[in-house]
């Protein structure tokens, strides 16, 4: 069986998907992008964060079974409330063995695959195909703002986003509005674009960006450097997305 | 709101009320003194005398009226009369009677002329009854006091051109109501006199249910629509914070003025109405302290309703308190409660299930420390070499002795007279007898403080030093009696790697459910108390948490120095059910988990589970309805009652640092809720505590 690391399991989370939700972050990303709200989960290693109220060790190793166990005795709680299990990171497609084999091992249950979309196409149709969601990140489609600022090659997101239109799994699209970064006209105009070319598109969430993010950098011992001016707060180009007749909010 | 009420409101926050506070109060203790009275007869002069002191104030923004303006309540007897007086005897923390709930519904629905007329019946056929006449001459001299303050108040209604104030207050609360408005009024008048009284901790108890007819009658004529209704509950609740700080109570806040809403009719049928909402709209829109919202539940409630209550919630107020019918009812009647009776319960200042009118019940005798039970055991049971069953015999055993010792202090309580308060329940005019000699139901009740602590504690014991014999009892014995000076390592040992309630910890659970049920079988072995009554255990801890942890003057019950869970001597316990503190418990469900083990069938004197959410949660509607829904499971899981609170530790950082920015800000405690900037320190850093390690976000 393949191991997995998980930087936290969270339970009653209310804001990762329908319902209430157990989250799991698996830990590892290829991409490093400026505004990562959760730089603990960067490495795929487990590290030890300095918190104010003590130190606490970030990275816990599971086997599928043993990640399977503990959500499916959540199983009957979570679908009571409408809720389910939400796959998150770093980037939960960075450990994609672990998780196809986690899954294989669940009772019914709704799945959320919250990604990046930046792992091999393979890995990304696998795990597409076995979720009930996938909440994709659209962070910038211009190939050169998304090599700058998360470190990645873009064409990696446009293979997958081709995959995308051939399944039926329902998607939302989030793009996470970082001022000056993210949140140009252009930039949103290729999403509601790219948004508007998948048949099982359900909506498409804009995340206004939180400040927030700064205070856990030296937790995990890394220093925050932005690259852009988190004071600014973003600009909301709805209108893009109504003239698409893309259904959109503000979270 | 409108801006009537937005006036009103800032008014009373602004606290223009206390400038209205001239009045010297009535020198009774002289006048008693001069007239040779007995206790009945000076208990019932003081509410006449304080009725006919007060001097009307009659606000033009205000429908609702009743201000105090005598600040004191004046004795009756000195000191060392008293303590003359009850030799030998004791009293429940202040004396004079507290804690319980009026049969509101029958006085309203009756009138005080209807219940004078019972009083002077009673009077007739008891007239060879020297006690009997002596009770009901003075339940009668209270009654035509507040008849007689009322007229005061209409006629300075009519003075001030409020002819709609005049003839309300001309017809209640001599009879019964003929609208919501009279009835409100009815009920601000009738409580404000059992304060006035020298009473304190006075409940209002089921409230949607006794104020329903009222409010639906004026919906049927149409006198009323809803928003017009929902201004006037929202006026009363204005009025309820006028005098609060008034009233005793441990902290600011403290004062016991609990609302129940929901759950069935005593004949078992669902009891939420359109009333129930308008309460928990209302008491949303203003986010006052008072009164203090409760809500009846079970797996049957509506998500509707309990995501209104969780718009309540969010206000960060700490209520609404849940409690939770599928368990109360049952535990009730297993313990001599009628079902109708038990089907009718609301809760004391606190948390304590009681029975409105028929219950003088004294639900909070004192506190058995867990903690100390725990902590004797491993120190004296480890010094002798004993096994972990020797050690689990002696909390049994150290448990059963804390009971019996408070339980024998309160063989000897005295209650002092309440001639009006007896007015207010249900049977005493008619028997001639006050209720201070008892209702039906004279249960005690006994808290049982900081279990999680304990059963960390216990936890810890057993898995170092028992199962992996890697603590030696000598080495863990030493510790404690340093304090952990020292012994830094093994305290983080215990602090961080020892199993925790609300960890999902078999062990932990194991330790804890352990606990209650000592406690359980401890007060189940009692014999009934001098007026029949049982001694119900329950699970909140009051302010014990900080008491049993620091001591305090006069407190019967033992201090304990650091334990075996890695907690430092002075510091903290959790408060009611709630993981330690210092223990990482983000996840409710955990602590749900952990809670539902407990036997709440024989565990049944109340006492919340309580939970951090980080007010970040209730970003909008979709997240309110999630709130609701974990509501619902926790009644689902088999829990018995739920606090949860919505806090921002960074708000509360700067609170304590700019307490004049934050003059509005407010937190739960323990039962009940405050102002945070008017709390004691030690009181705030346990709730920034809580918020740093429990909050779920
Ligand atoms: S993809 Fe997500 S986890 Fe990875 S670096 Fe970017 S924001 Fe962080």
């Amino acid at each position: 069986m393949k191991k997995g690391i998980v930087f936290d399991i969270k339970e009653f989370a209310v804001h990762d998907g329908p319902g209430i939700r157990t989250t799991v972050f698996l830990k590892g990303c290829p991409l490093r992008c400026s505004w990562c709200h959760n730089p603990e989960g960067i490495s795929p290693k487990p590290q030890i964060l300095h918190t104010p109220i003590g130190t606490r060790l970030a990275g816990e190793e599971y086997t599928p079974r043993g990640l399977a166990d503990l959500l499916n005795q959540q199983a009957t709680f979570l679908t009571e409330n409408e809720g389910g299990v939400t796959f998150s990171g770093g980037e939960p497609l960075f450990q994609a063995d672990f998780l196809i084999e986690t899954i294989a091992l669940l009772d019914e249950i709704h799945l959320l695959l919250d990604t990046s979309g930046y792992a091999p196409t393979q890995d990304f149709a696998r795990l597409a195909a076995r979720v009930d969601l996938i909440y994709l990140d659209m962070k910038s489609l211009d190939a050169q703002v998304f090599r700058q600022y998360c470190g990645g090659d873009l064409a990696v997101i446009l293979a997958n986003l081709e995959q995308l239109k051939t399944m039926s799994t329902p998607v939302v699209i989030r793009a996470p509005l970082i001022p000056g970064v993210t949140d140009s006209i252009q930039n949103m105009t290729a999403i509601a674009r790219a948004a508007a070319s998948l048949p099982t598109l359900q909506r498409v969430d804009l995340l206004a960006y939180q400040v927030l993010a700064a205070a856990k950098y030296p937790l995990a011992g890394l220093s925050y450097n932005p690259g852009f001016d988190e004071k600014r707060s973003p600009q909301i180009h709805g209108e893009t997305f109504d003239k698409a007749g893309i259904p959109w909010r503000v979270v | 709101m409108n801006e009537r009420l937005t006036n009103l409101r800032q008014r009373v926050r602004q606290r223009q009320q206390t400038d209205e506070r001239t009045t010297p109060a009535p020198d009774v203790w002289a006048e008693c003194e001069a007239q040779k009275l007995g206790w009945m007869q000076r208990s019932a002069q003081r509410t006449r005398r304080m009725c006919e002191a007060e001097r009307p104030v009659i606000w033009p923004e205000e429908r609702i009226v009743f201000t105090r303006t005598i600040p004191e309540t004046p004795p009756i007897y000195t000191e060392s009369q008293i303590a003359e007086m009850t030799r030998g005897r004791i009293l429940h923390e202040l004396g004079p009677i507290s804690n319980i709930c009026a049969d509101w519904g029958a006085v309203l629905a009756d009138g005080l002329l209807t219940r004078r007329r019972i009083a002077q019946a009673a009077r007739q056929r008891l007239a060879d009854n020297p006690e009997a006449v002596e009770f009901l001459d003075a339940a009668i001299e209270t009654i035509e006091a507040v008849l007689g303050l009322a007229a005061r108040y209409a006629e300075a209604a009519r003075a001030a051109g409020r002819r709609d104030l005049a003839e309300i207050l001309e017809h209640v609360p001599a009879q019964a109501p003929r609208t919501f408005h009279e009835a409100l009024q009815s009920l601000r008048l009738l409580q404000a006199v059992v304060w006035l009284s020298g009473h304190y901790h006075v409940g209002l108890g089921r409230f949607d249910q006794y104020m329903w007819p009222y409010l639906w009658a004026d919906l049927q004529t149409g006198r009323l629509d809803l928003p017009a209704a929902e201004e006037l509950v929202a006026d009363f609740f204005i009025a309820l914070n006028k005098d609060s700080d008034l009233y005793p109570g441990v902290q600011q806040g403290d004062n016991g003025q609990s609302l129940m809403l929901g759950g069935v009719t005593p004949r078992g049928e669902d009891a939420v109405n359109e009333l129930t909402s308008m309460v928990l709209r209302a008491a949303r829109d203003l986010s006052m302290i008072d009164p203090k919202i409760n809500l009846r539940i079970s797996t049957q409630t509506d998500l509707e309703l309990l995501s209104l209550a969780a718009e309540l919630t969010r206000k960060g107020l700490g209520f609404p308190q849940y409690s939770n019918d599928d368990l109360v009812i049952p535990a009730l009647t297993a313990h001599g409660y009628d079902l109708e009776d038990a089907r009718n319960y609301t809760v004391a200042a606190c948390w304590e299930f009681i029975i409105p009118g028929k219950g003088m019940e004294v639900v909070n005798i004192g506190a058995v420390s867990f903690p100390h039970a725990v902590d004797q055991a491993i120190r004296q049971g480890l010094r002798q070499n004993e096994d972990f069953d020797a050690i689990l015999e002696r909390i049994r055993t150290n448990i059963r002795d804390q009971t019996e010792a408070r339980l024998a202090d309160y063989r000897k309580l005295f209650l002092p007279p309440a001639p009006y308060y007896s007015v207010l329940m249900d049977g005493c005019l008619a028997t001639g007898r006050d209720l201070s000699h008892g209702l039906r139901y004279n249960n005690f009740g006994l808290h049982g403080a900081a279990s999680a602590n304990a059963a960390d504690a216990l936890a810890a014991v057993k898995r170092f030093v028992f199962e992996e014999k890697s603590l030696p009892p000598a080495e863990l014995i030493a510790a404690l009696e340093a304090d952990f000076e020292g012994y830094a390592d093994l305290r983080d040992a215990l602090s961080h790697q020892a199993p925790k309630v609300a960890n999902r910890d078999a062990l932990a659970d194991e330790m804890l459910v352990f606990l209650f049920d000592c406690f359980a079988d401890a007060c189940e072995g009692q014999p009934p108390n001098p007026r029949g009554g049982i001694l119900r255990p329950g699970t909140g801890s009051a302010m014990y948490y900080v008491w049993l942890a620091r001591g305090r003057e006069a407190m019967r019950e033992p201090v304990v120095g650091a334990t075996a869970d890695g907690r430092r001597s002075g510091d903290f316990f959790s408060a009611n059910l709630a993981p330690s503190l210092g223990v990482r418990a983000d996840s409710p469900l955990k602590v749900f988990e952990s809670f539902s083990k407990i036997d709440y069938r024989r565990i049944c004197n109340g006492g919340p589970v309580t939970i951090e959410l980080s007010d970040s949660v209730f970003r909008n509607q979709e997240v309110i309805r999630k709130v609701a829904m974990l509501v619902r499971s926790f009644a689902r899981m088999g829990g018995q009652q739920l606090q949860i609170n919505s806090l921002n530790a960074e708000t509360l950082f700067a609170a304590r640092q700019h307490p004049e920015r934050y003059p509005n800000l407010i937190v739960r405690v323990w039962g009940w809720s405050g102002y945070f900037c008017e709390l004691a320190p030690e009181y705030q850093d346990h709730i920034i505590q809580r918020c740093l390690y429990q909050m779920a976000e």
